[in-house]
């Protein structure tokens, strides 16, 4: 067989099957995603509310009780809509979450902008990794009235292991989580 | 090292230089990705805030080495491969030994690699269940529990202190008298522990020595735990510096006990709870720790697979390769290209081998060139001897003289046309052979004498009259014979010239006798007249007196016939005595035969006279050559007695610038003994004959240059030949 025959009836199949596979997998896991983005506008400033949905598998929650801490990058726009013309940015706003359990303390320590909050329970701590309330800087006033919209989108940033296994690890993602845009409406006065 | 063939030396220099430039190329490109890749990724790291950019930076520049090393690995070996696959297809001189030791190299460190691999697969593994499944675990979790213990058992001691203050503090109590009031409680305590009084707002007020850390960190984790709004009863707290106990006062407040570590204990207990720590991420990582691992592993098996490849096929290389080039070198100098020159340096036993391989094709070429100009001048030399050997060839063969050259080894070494003509020898015959294979016993004596002679001279030459019999007929000859020696004195042979004297002496006979005819003719002439004058007068006088007597008759008649004889032989010997200078004219010879033939042929029917000739055209004497034929057709007609047939030829020798006539009949011919005797004068075989007919025939033929012979015809008779040269000297 030469290697012309050998790539159309082997090669080519094996490559189909293969990534059909790996769309099942994908498919069969649940997505994170952001849900319920909403929130007000006033001044120079947005109040945004979401909520990270099943951005924790199992596998990462059992992580984090195992003293894996866990970071999430999230970035909130903020954008005028316009109904004939291209929505004009207002502000964004890039932030960190991550959270660690101490075994010693038995507490999870959890870091979202200044300072540490110390959380007693595994629940309370992937509540504060998945309830969001951010305030936006607007670099514009906002008009009351107007329609004002606001996008979400929240990744794994970090896993912070521990040094021998970082060197492991050096090249490969324990988990890959990303969201896609979620958008919702501000309300304005 | 180049390995290529060359023909100009520069082109292999060139090729060298543009290798070392892609080849620095190569290591630049290299350089400047593995620094890139370094720096991002140290970068990456620092930005994410998890790796220390210092420590980790040799780490990185090392993976991505190791990175760019294996792919450009990967890249040649692959190459490498696919291109000795193509040269085995191809039948490439080399390439068959070429893969088979690359087969070999795979070969052997594939398997102890394997094996290799497979061990440290289960090695790994085997060691990272034990440690995560044994008593690690047990151990880990009991030094966590105990480290807690201990901190607990500090906290719940700290609770009386705490329990003690909040009886001392009321609502009403100031700043000052809830400083005194938890002062008074510390006493007595160590310098470790400390009180302080925390409201809403913050620290109110602190006794002792609190890093603010934990004092924050104490405040934050009551925070969390909505402790401030429901506990009532002391409760404790510990972090892996401290232990502290909290109990919540009427008006809300909470008095809160603080218990720092020792600096050791503290650090003893971060490396407990980090040791936990790391053992449950293990725990839990535990199939991607083994999977990275045995890639890890597989990782370093290709690398030494593949490094094994690129090794084979360097060392393949290493000998393939020269030999090859001296496969085709020596194929070229086989097919005469000496400019070979192989563009191959090693250090090596190869190197010495192309080296000794350039050195001899340089030999061989110097060789060459010598030999072609040897040969060169051998051919002009050669062409020169053979303009010389043509030129003395040419010599010897117009000469007169015949030559015979004989060799150091008395072989006959060399004969000419004259002497193979004067001698009757054919020189295919006799060239090589010994000389005295070739002459006749007869002739022993005389050659005999004269080597002997030869001998004696001393190099001078030795000069002979000899007699000799050749082709049947005699022949007297002027023998010169020098011997030949070298210039270091070495005998090389002899030269043996000799001139035929026959014609001279013929001629001198023939003069001898035409004086001796002049003179007969004048001393018989003289008195004849008389005699007859005599003998008519006594007739006239006594023959009436005499009438009757038959005697007197008869010898009158008798006298006067033979004076009539007489007469007329001195008519012929005076016509021979005084032959006259020949007038040369140029004319048709073969007409003037035909003109004689037909005359003849009427005269003698009985004879078949047949002519044959070429165009005739030659400088002659009409009348003596008329007169010199008519002699020989006599003869012919006389010697076939009216029946037979007489052949007449004119033929030319171009060649020879000759021309002859012969006269053959079919008669009884000539024998041998009376050929020599036959062309002197007063010799005949006719009964009457005067004996003068062939000695003119013999002298006409010597007044136009010419000779005159006779030999056998075949089947039996005689011819006459008559030979002279068809332009005669000063004519023409």
């Amino acid at each position: 067989m030469c290697g012309e025959a050998f790539l159309r009836r082997i090669a080519v199949p094996l490559i189909l099957l293969i990534v059909l596979l790996a769309a099942n997998v994908s498919a069969a896991s649940p997505k994170p995603e952001i849900v319920g983005i909403h929130g007000q506008i006033r001044g120079r400033e947005a109040r945004v509310f979401f909520t990270l949905h099943d951005a924790f598998t199992p596998e990462m929650v059992e992580a984090l009780k195992s003293g894996i801490e866990i970071s999430f990058k999230t970035v909130v726009r903020v954008e005028r809509v316009y109904k004939r013309w291209f929505n004009v940015p207002m502000g964004e706003l890039t932030f960190s979450r991550s959270v660690r359990y101490d075994a010693l303390s038995r507490v999870y320590r959890l870091h979202r902008g200044a300072g540490e909050e110390l959380l007693p329970d595994v629940h309370s701590a992937l509540a504060g990794m998945t309830q969001y309330e951010m305030v936006v800087p607007l670099a514009l006033d906002v008009e009351p009235g107007k329609t004002y919209r606001a996008y979400a989108r929240s990744r794994l940033d970090r896993v912070g292991l521990s040094e021998p296994l970082k060197s492991i690890f050096f090249f490969s993602s324990l988990w890959d989580v990303e969201t896609e845009w979620a958008r919702g409406y501000l309300t304005a006065p | 090292m180049n390995p290529s063939v060359q023909q100009p030396v520069e082109t292999g220099q060139e090729r060298e230089r543009a290798k070392r430039r892609r080849e620095r190329l190569a290591i630049g490109i290299v350089l400047i990705l593995v620094a890139g890749l370094t720096f991002f990724e140290a970068n990456l790291a620092a930005l994410g805030g998890s790796v220390a950019f210092t420590n980790n930076i040799i780490i990185f520049a090392l993976i991505n080495i190791n990175v760019v090393l294996i792919v450009l690995l990967i890249f040649l070996v692959t190459r490498n491969i696919f291109k000795l696959l193509l040269d085995r297809k191809r039948n490439i001189l080399g390439a068959k030994i070429r893969s088979r030791l690359v087969l070999i190299f795979i070969g052997f460190s594939l398997a102890p690699t394997i094996l290799l691999f497979v061990a440290a697969a289960n090695i790994t593994t085997t060691s990272i269940k034990s440690w995560i499944g044994g008593r690690v675990g047990v151990a880990l979790t009991g030094a966590l529990d105990l480290a807690r213990g201990k901190l607990e058992g500090e906290a719940r001691l700290l609770s009386g202190l705490v329990e003690d203050a909040a009886l001392r503090i009321s609502p009403e109590s100031s700043v000052q008298e809830t400083g005194k009031a938890l002062a008074d409680v510390r006493q007595g305590h160590s310098p470790e522990t400390s009180l302080l009084l925390a409201g809403p707002a913050g620290v109110v007020t602190i006794t002792g020595e609190v890093p603010s850390g934990i004092a924050d960190e104490i405040l934050s984790r009551l925070k969390g735990m909505k402790f401030a709004e429901q506990a009532e009863s002391s409760t404790t707290l510990v972090g892996d510096t401290y232990a502290s106990a909290v109990k919540k006062i009427p008006d809300g407040r909470l008095v809160v006990a603080v218990k720092t570590l020792p600096p050791g204990e503290a650090r003893m207990i971060r490396e407990i709870a980090n040791a936990y720590d790391e053992y449950h991420q293990v725990r839990l990582l535990d199939d991607p720790i083994r999977a990275s691992y045995i890639a890890v592993l597989i990782l370093i098996t290709v690398l030494i697979v593949f490094a094994a490849s690129w090794m084979g096929i360097y060392l393949a290389r290493q000998i393939t390769v020269p030999v090859q080039l001296l496969a085709e070198g020596t194929e070229k100098v086989a097919g005469g290209d000496l400019d070979v020159r192989l563009d191959y340096s090693s250090s090596d036993e190869f190197g010495h081998l192309v080296s000794s391989f350039n050195r001899m094709t340089a030999d061989l070429k110097e060789m060459k060139r010598d030999l072609e100009e040897t040969n060169l001048s051998l051919s002009t030399t050669y062409e020169e001897l053979r303009r010389r050997t043509q030129f003395i060839e040419t010599i010897l063969t117009n000469i007169s003289t015949g030559v015979i050259v004989i060799d150091r080894h008395s072989r006959i070494a060399m004969i000419n046309k004259v002497a193979e003509r004067m001698l009757g020898i054919k020189t295919e015959k006799v060239l090589g052979k010994p000389y005295k294979e070739v002459i006749r016993e007869e002739h022993f004596e005389a050659i005999r004498t004269l080597s002997r002679e030869v001998g004696e001279a001393a190099g001078k030459p030795v000069e002979r009259q000899v007699d000799l019999t050749a082709g049947g007929k005699k022949i007297s000859l002027r023998v010169s014979v020098t011997a030949l020696h070298e210039d270091p004195g070495g005998y090389m042979g002899l030269v043996v010239a000799f001139d035929d004297l026959s014609q001279a002496m013929r001629l001198q006979k023939v003069l001898a006798w035409r004086e001796v005819a002049r003179r007969i003719a004048h001393e018989i002439r003289n008195p004849l007249t008389p005699i007859q004058l005599s003998t008519e007068r006594m007739l006239k006088k006594y023959a009436a007196a005499h009438e009757g007597d038959p005697a007197f008759a008869e010898c009158t008649q008798t006298i006067l016939s033979e004076v009539g004889t007489l007469k007329h032989l001195v008519e012929e010997f005076t016509r021979f005595a005084r032959m006259p200078a020949p007038v040369f004219k140029e004319g048709d010879l073969t007409e003037e035969l035909r003109t004689l033939v037909e005359t003849y042929r009427a005269a003698h029917p009985g004879i078949a006279w047949e002519l044959e000739g070429e165009d005739g055209g030659a400088w002659f004497d009409p009348f003596q050559i008329r007169r010199a034929v008519t002699n020989l057709l006599e003869n012919a007609a006389a010697a076939l007695d009216g029946k037979g047939t007489v052949k007449v030829k004119c033929v030319r020798e171009k060649e020879l610038g000759l021309v002859r006539i012969s006269v053959a009949d079919d008669g009884p011919g000539i024998p041998v003994t009376d050929r020599d005797r036959l062309f002197e004068p007063y010799f005949s075989r006719k009964k009457g004959g005067t004996g003068l007919g062939l000695a003119i025939v013999s002298a006409i033929a010597s007044d136009h240059g010419g000779t005159v012979r006779v030999r056998d015809n075949d089947p039996r008779g005689a011819v006459f030949e008559i030979e002279f040269p068809v332009l005669q000297r000063g004519r023409g």
